[in-house]
């Protein structure tokens, strides 16, 4: 069997497991990777420099306190619903709808898509490294788009909604033939997709630079961006405040298309070809799936994802297009393993790393440990996700002998290495 | 697979391989007959970069990361271990380097060899360092893949986060950006006598110590593998693990070693990288920048061959280098990004017409010798 075998057994591993082990696994290494990021910041705490020390344990200072760390970050995700200093105590002031928790929503919002770009390949037996790039290409294209045809719109509320579901298609369909290109690559010339996704990458973030600083660069801008999109394209804040960068529309959209997903998945024909190509590909080939038009498919449905992603992102956060597109495709990678590449897991996953995204700002500002923080717990959780034998054997080492077998039994498949056996 | 299938895929890879090294002959001869043709052309431009000693020597420069990583990648994957956390290992070696440095003092001398009056300074320790920090990662992640069976892939890809998170967090706490300070010193260069006068050529023998490194790693490296006992296991475990269990050589103790050495090579690599510069610089992807991934293409295209993963590294860094000075070529400025992209595109048309690479049969699988379980 080829390294593609190998992530073909792990897939079939990962969905197998009952969804309720999913959840303790992915809760298990939530805890860990909270434990792991304490250290980090205890440890972090003796290197920086300050005043007084945050808390003292066994007679040492240290500068910062994890506890405090990661309250901080939780109420400023919240946008302080607490006041910390008198533990429990609910601020009088605090409004649901503000920037704190603006910016948890916006986060997770973008977050939904591009979760569900890689759950849907991943769901074929194709890693899609590649959501980054579809973001890049499909976001630069509806800002263009967005801009040629505002001209030849009425300014104003109707005009919004004909340009925005529009643009958002054209991302779609840019950020898909993107995706469909490694998923063609993949079925014709059995590239590897894991390769050509992460070149892929590259080469949108070169193309976009190029075509934006060469052709549709803004001329009174000093950095490298479009033109911007007129107010009434864009999609504005509502209910909450001004300037918060987050509409609800946008995130009703994105939890439609979760279920609108699952369905394709889970009740559709096409939903079951996609599955079982990725879970077993010589039972589908059997069945009569045709498996290479399946993979460009679900490449292409996957891209398509993204490049929501990134509409949502130009017409949502940014207002037009600019270098420095952030790492939301790359973040979606954590929220599909994190999800088990479940549809409905991606909702909590991205409302995880939404949270822990917007807190970091609170805990950077009222704390002084770096927002990079939140990086290294992506990391962290992704790790123990990887592991879930670790997760099984010390559920293994706990649980006493008598219960041991049901352990075996529903973990301990997957005995040995080789697919001679 | 059958035999047949891989003598196809031989056949597939030298086919692709010769008309490779015939396209960038070509190329170049087409370039150089321009060139002379119309001196006043790019073409004549392109050329004098091209045959200059200062792009030799960058090239050299700026292929050392990307060789060392993709060094590190073949005995890993060779070994059955799919490294993809490359980018992760040259980032946290590359910060970790600069930042022992300075915590030291980049000027200390630590100790003095008597008569010869050579001195071990504190940017080796920091060399050193950097390595064995990035020794330690792949340490994790070998164990994390191998006792505890994790998915190589996500496995990697969590080493790329962790390095790609870590690093920026602790130069902010320490520096307060996440940028280091330049150490105002660098590992800079050494000169051979004589050797280092001769025109063009002479750029091999005026290099920074870690391109001489790497000129010895390389060579050392194919040997290793290729006529070596331990490089021999590190082959069959990739291959055929069973009958190396059946021979009784420990599977699991020859992926670890594949994988720590993956550690090592691209901790000299990150190492080199921080240290020719000076500084660590953390922002966005950080100076990495993708190198680890590159090196992964790099050893794909030298079909795990060590020479051949040099030659492609060297060929990128090459195209890199002459990117840089044809910048400054007046009246013909050529987007740096859509330069950038070449190797990339390269890549993709490569395996676009070769498909599937050739990759060792149980690379990305656990192995158990049974022992544990029956």
């Amino acid at each position: 069997m080829s390294a593609r075998g190998g992530v073909k057994t792990v897939l079939r591993r990962l969905t197998d497991a009952s969804v309720a082990e999913r959840i303790l696994i992915s809760f298990a290494a939530l805890v860990m990777a909270t434990l792991i990021g304490a250290a980090i910041v205890l440890v972090s705490g003796r290197v920086a420099t300050c005043q007084t020390a945050a808390t003292t344990l066994f007679g040492v200072g240290f500068c910062y306190d994890p506890v405090d760390v990661y309250l901080v970050l939780f109420n400023g995700a919240l946008g302080q619903p607490f006041l910390l200093d008198s533990p429990g105590l609910f601020n009088p002031n605090w409004n649901p709808l503000n920037f704190g928790l603006a910016f948890t929503l916006k986060e997770t919002t973008l977050l939904i898509f591009t979760g569900l770009s890689v759950a849907v390949a991943f769901r074929a037996g194709l890693f899609n490294i590649g959501t980054q790039g579809q973001l890049v290409l499909g976001g630069l294209a509806t800002a263009l788009f967005a801009v040629f045809i505002a001209p030849f719109l009425p300014a104003g509320i109707i005009g919004g909604i004909i340009l925005i579901p529009l643009a958002v298609l054209v991302g779609a369909l840019v950020g898909g033939l993107y995706g469909a290109i490694p998923g063609a690559l993949k079925a014709y010339s059995d590239a590897n997709e894991v390769i050509t996704t992460i070149m892929l990458n590259f080469i949108a973030a070169g193309i976009a630079k190029v075509l934006v600083s060469e052709f549709f660069r803004n001329p009174d801008s000093q950095v490298i961006e479009t033109a911007p999109i007129p107010d009434w394209g864009t999609l504005l804040p509502v209910a909450f405040p001004k300037g918060s960068d987050f509409s609800i529309l946008a995130l009703v959209f994105g939890l439609a298309l979760v279920v609108a997903v699952w369905y394709l998945l889970e009740r559709t024909s096409f939903g079951y070809d996609l599955r079982t190509s990725g879970e077993q590909p010589e039972a589908a080939e059997y069945g009569g799936v045709d498996a290479k038009r399946t993979t460009v498919t679900s490449m292409f449905l996957s891209g398509a994802l993204g490049g929501i992603g990134g509409a949502i992102w130009v017409l949502m956060v940014i207002g037009n297009w600019l270098t420095d597109v952030p790492s939301l495709g790359f973040d979606g990678i954590t929220v599909s393993i994190l999800a088990g590449n479940n549809p409905f897991g991606v909702i909590p996953a991205a409302l995880l790393f939404g949270t822990l995204k917007s807190g970091s700002l609170a805990v950077q500002f009222q704390t002084g440990v770096p927002k990079q923080l939140v990086g290294v717990l992506r990391g962290l959780i992704i790790l123990f996700v990887a592991m879930p034998e670790f997760f099984r054997m010390i559920g293994t080492s706990i649980t006493p002998k008598r219960d041991r077998e049901a352990v075996a039994t529903d973990g301990g498949e997957h005995l040995s290495g080789g697919d001679d056996e | 697979m059958s035999t047949s299938t891989i003598d196809q895929l031989r056949d597939a890879e030298l086919s692709y391989r010769t008309t490779l090294v015939g396209g960038a002959v070509g190329a170049f001869l087409l370039i150089a007959l321009l060139g002379l043709l119309f001196p006043s052309s790019i073409w004549a431009s392109l050329l004098g970069i091209i045959t200059s000693r200062s792009t030799l020597s960058s090239a050299l420069r700026l292929s050392v990361p990307i060789t060392f990583a993709a060094l590190g990648g073949i005995f890993a994957e060779k070994s059955g271990v799919i490294n993809i956390g490359l980018e992760g290992l040259l980032i946290i070696s590359a910060f970790t380097a600069v930042i022992t440095t300075a915590v030291i003092g980049p000027g200390t001398v630590i100790f003095t060899v008597p008569v010869v009056g050579v001195s071990l300074t504190a940017i080796w320790i920091g060399f050193f360092a950097g390595i064995l920090v990035s020794v330690l990662f792949s340490a994790i992640f070998a164990v994390v893949c191998i006792r505890y069976k994790a998915d190589q892939i996500i496995a990697g890809l969590a080493v790329w986060l962790i390095a790609l998170g870590l690093a920026p967090f602790v130069s902010t706490v320490y520096y307060g950006g996440v940028n280091t300070e330049n150490l105002g010193t660098s590992l800079g260069t050494w000169a051979i006598p004589v050797l280092s006068e001769i025109p063009f050529f002479g750029a091999l023998f005026s290099a920074g110590p870690a391109v001489y490194m790497m000129l010895v790693a390389v060579p050392a490296s194919w040997f290793i593998l290729n006529r070596t006992a331990f490089g021999r296991h590190i082959r069959a475990s990739g291959e055929n693990p069973k009958a190396l269990d059946t021979v009784g050589v420990d599977v699991s103790r020859v992926r670890y070693a594949g994988a720590l050495l993956s550690g090592f090579l691209s901790g000299i690599g990150g190492s080199a990288l921080s240290l020719g510069l000076g500084q660590f610089i953390g922002t966005n992807q950080t100076m990495v920048n993708g190198k680890g991934f590159i090196a992964i293409v790099a050893y794909l295209f030298g079909n795990y061959n060590p020479l051949g993963a040099f030659g492609a590294s060297f060929l990128f860094a090459g195209l890199d280098a002459v990117q840089i000075r044809l910048q400054q070529v007046q009246g013909y400025t050529l987007p740096d990004s859509l330069i950038q992209t070449i190797p990339y595109i390269t890549v993709i048309v490569i395996l676009a017409f070769v498909g599937r690479t050739y990759i060792p049969s149980a690379a990305g699988e656990h192995y158990d010798s049974g022992e544990d379980n029956r």
